[in-house]
């Protein structure tokens, strides 16, 4: 019958995107899981008592990450609301719309690579202020699309309907702009975060291993073949995005025209 | 009529907001590019000695560059393909199951998963000594892991695409669904069939017209993303030939400076190719809104 | 005289939209301007509030020159076709803006306001927002919001344009008794005909970015531009 086969494709559907998170949390819980066993040898919180210790240096890792991260979206997401507003009532719009798609779509990596001369003679290599700066020029870009279309004909009349009743510019942002974009501000903000949350290649060049993020933990334990570390260190990274998508879905999904 | 001119563009505060971006979000990419350019033609570089075309030649002749894009643009263009097909059968059969509260969440769940974890998560399902490969032990269809297929680290790219499939299908998904809504084509199918036509030419003359008429720049978008992919062929990929960015970094951090000029090459010709797939792509696209 | 233009003319990448305006308003009066979309009368209308720089030609209110003079400074209020009402504040809120603006204490706010609500006829709906309430209602809460600061001239860009018949008569009716109660100075641009002639204690008529404002209404009428004397012919051939 048609409806049981719906039910039973979207059943096993819910199960498929389940599944990953199960199976990494179980990893991440276990140990000397050898081939061909189909359960692991041991299973329970030794792995995770160790995220408190230094010799893994998980917590850190998920700390440097959390600062940068806060930093970029912060940054991203307040300056590319005001100079997306000056791009949108420019002329030469089009163009310069234009121009702020290509950084987004180049490859992260490949710019950080070709970048790192001058932030080797900047001072700022392996440093996380480098990093942070490294991923805010990646992030940029995305909010000045992100709020291109919030400004237009309407926030202009707005603008200059306050301008008629006496208001100046920081009244109409303060009383009127900032408040209609609340929304989009907070979207953006968590948008950004996750772009520089999830970041590896640009990190592993600019921080050089230096600047452990959680992304180059998880990486470092893939190379070393320790798949349980592993598994932890992508729990870690995962728990804020599925801890945003509980409380709001709009934060995580994005859209971007 | 209403031809309005922006107030503040006079402003002190506006002009300083155009070097801002000029500063943060022009310069270091031409900066980077230049760079990268020189150092492909030899001009800079610890081990170079002045203006030279041997690497690009070099780079030209070893095939390396051009294996590395026909491949990435097969693999890309491969995962592309079947997201969106798959993308676009969900949308079109479950769209009204979709809107179930629990099975709305589990599409954005996937969102929640960045590509390194996504690969390391293939990985640990296809690998040789995999759970997938266990599960075969498990039904005595293998006796060693040996004797499971390469699905990682292989020719064919399967673990690649795979992840890139369950990275980009719920993008894709998400974005069909928000455009079938608003384009209301649920309302323009049911005017195509009462002109006459039947649901199969329905489906295939109006409702995907539509929603690709609305997402092809995205597609194309989604497309340059996972051709310039990093983390996921990284992980999965196998030596030769690799994607795109593996391989510039690959020739750019290696040891031997005398070829890192290669890496540069490389770099210089992706940039190029994607400069050139956004202007194609977004100078097409109609973003000018007409007021009535 | 009040309202002072003089010479003001504007072009838009090589068109002409303004072309030599001149006239004059006295205060308290409301001179109404009949014109088709596309003549420039919302060129113009910005131009007189500041929101747009004109390529030449002099605006003087109550005798200052205020050419140089920014918009929030000119206590001249432009008010859209679209009630443009602030989404995020409720009737109350948006009224009070321009007095809040202008640091108002809240009691006086707060009497100015209810007496504004009072005037509009929208006692009850304070605390609605401008999704909840219907056409009319937000255009008249748009108008208590200009109306409310007391400014020196208002620039009404044909305000009921988006209302039905209904709504629109009442409307101008209500536009009357406030704009005698509040002794309000206005330019009051429309396309009808029948709402030029009832709005204004003077009239002009606008055609291709020129302006002519006749002296009363007979010579309004008698003008074979304006179109009124069709319209007599039409309604008369009807009742033969």
């Amino acid at each position: 019958m048609k409806a049981n086969w719906k039910f039973f494709f979207l059943a096993a559907l819910v199960i498929l995107v389940v599944f990953p998170f199960a199976y990494l949390l179980l990893l991440s819980m276990a140990s000397e899981w050898r081939f061909p066993e189909l359960w692991p040898a041991y299973f329970g919180m030794r792995n995770w008592e160790q995220v408190v210790s230094s010799e893994t240096g998980l917590i850190s890792s998920f700390l440097v990450s959390t600062g940068i991260s806060f930093s970029v979206a912060t940054m991203s997401t307040f300056i590319g609301f005001f100079i997306s507003r000056g791009i949108a009532y420019h002329p030469y719009k089009r163009t310069i719309t234009l121009l702020t798609y290509f950084p987004y779509i180049l490859a992260p990596v490949v710019f950080a690579a070709c970048l790192s001369y001058f932030f080797l003679k900047l001072g700022l290599f392996g440093k996380p202020v480098g990093v942070f700066v490294a991923q805010f020029m990646v992030a940029f870009p995305y909010a000045l699309i992100f709020f291109s279309s919030f400004w237009g004909e309407k926030t202009k009349s707005y603008e200059e309907l306050v301008a008629t009743l006496g208001g100046n510019q920081l009244q109409a942002f303060r009383k009127v702009l900032l408040p209609i974009a609340k929304n989009m501000l907070i979207i953006c903000f968590f948008q950004t975060f996750l772009i520089s949350w999830f970041e590896y290649g640009l990190t592993s060049i600019i921080g050089v291993g230096k600047v452990q993020t959680l992304t180059i933990k998880v990486f470092l334990f893939i190379k070393e073949s320790n798949f349980y570390y592993g598994a932890l260190s992508c729990c870690l990274l995962i728990l804020p995005p599925v801890l945003l998508l509980y409380i709001n879905k709009r934060y995580v999904f994005n859209k971007l025209i | 009529m209403t031809i309005s001119e922006p107030l503040s563009l006079k402003n002190k505060a506006s002009n300083i907001g155009f070097i801002f971006f000029g500063l943060i979000g022009i310069l270091p990419f031409v900066a980077a590019f230049v760079y990268a350019l020189l150092y492909s033609f030899g001009l800079v570089g610890a081990a170079n000695s002045g203006f030279t075309t041997e690497f690009w030649i070099s780079t030209w002749q070893s095939g390396a560059f051009i294996k590395s894009l026909v491949y990435s643009t097969v693999v890309a263009g491969t995962s592309i393909f079947i997201s969106v097909s798959i993308a676009l059968w969900l949308t079109l059969k479950f769209r009204k199951e979709l809107e179930h509260p629990i099975l709305a969440f589990a599409m954005y769940l996937p969102l929640a998963i960045p590509g390194i974890v996504a690969a390391f998560f293939t990985f640990q399902l296809l690998a040789k000594a995999g759970f997938f490969s266990r599960i075969a032990y498990a039904f005595g269809w293998i006796t060693e892991a040996r004797q499971f297929p390469d699905l990682v680290n292989d020719p064919y790219a399967i673990g690649i695409i795979a992840t890139f499939i369950s990275i980009v299908t719920p993008f894709l998904l998400l974005l069909f669904l928000n455009v079938y809504k608003n384009e209301r084509v649920d309302e323009l199918a049911q005017l195509s069939q009462s002109l006459g036509a039947n649901k199969q030419q329905t489906v295939w003359r109006v409702s995907l017209p539509v929603v690709l008429n609305k997402t092809w720049t995205l597609i194309g978008l989604y497309f340059i993303f996972l051709l310039g992919a990093y983390e996921v062929p990284l992980i999965l990929g196998q030596e030769s030939p690799q994607m795109l960015s593996v391989l510039i970094i690959r020739e750019i951090k290696q040891y031997d400076l005398s070829r890192l000029s290669e890496g540069y090459v490389v770099a210089v010709i992706y940039t190029v190719i994607v400069t050139t797939a956004a202007v194609l792509l977004f100078s097409r696209k109609n973003d000018v809104k007409h007021e009535g | 005289m009040f309202l002072e233009v003089q010479h003001i003319v504007k072009s838009f990448q090589k068109e002409e939209v303004v072309k030599d305006l001149n006239f004059t308003l006295a205060a308290h009066q409301t001179l109404s301007i009949l014109g088709q979309s596309g003549c420039g009368k919302t060129t113009m209308l910005k131009i007189i509030g500041g929101l747009v720089k004109p390529d030449g030609g002099h605006i003087y209110l109550n005798g200052n020159l205020i050419d140089d003079v920014t918009p929030e400074k000119r206590s001249i209020v432009y008010l859209y076709q679209e009630d443009l009402l602030f989404p995020h504040l409720n009737v109350f809120e948006n009224i009070a803006f321009g007095l809040k603006i202008k640091k108002i204490n809240a009691s006086e706010t707060t009497d100015r306001v209810h007496q504004m609500i009072a005037s509009l006829e929208l006692q009850g709906q304070e605390k609605k927002m401008p999704h909840q309430l219907s056409g009319g209602q937000r255009q008249r809460v748009s108008f208590g919001r200009a109306i409310i600061t007391n400014p020196a001239l208002l620039l009404l860009d044909e305000p009921f344009g988006s209302l039905d018949t209904g709504t629109r008569a009442r409307m101008q009716d209500l536009f009357k008794k406030i704009a005698s109660e509040f002794r309000i100075t206005s330019l009051f641009v429309t396309h009808d005909l029948k709402e030029a002639i009832l709005m204004g204690d003077h009239i002009g008529y606008m055609q291709s970015g020129k302006l002519k404002v006749y002296e009363n209404k007979e010579a309004f009428i008698q003008d074979d531009h304006t179109g009124v004397q069709k319209e007599i012919d039409f309604w008369k051939a009807l009742t033969n």
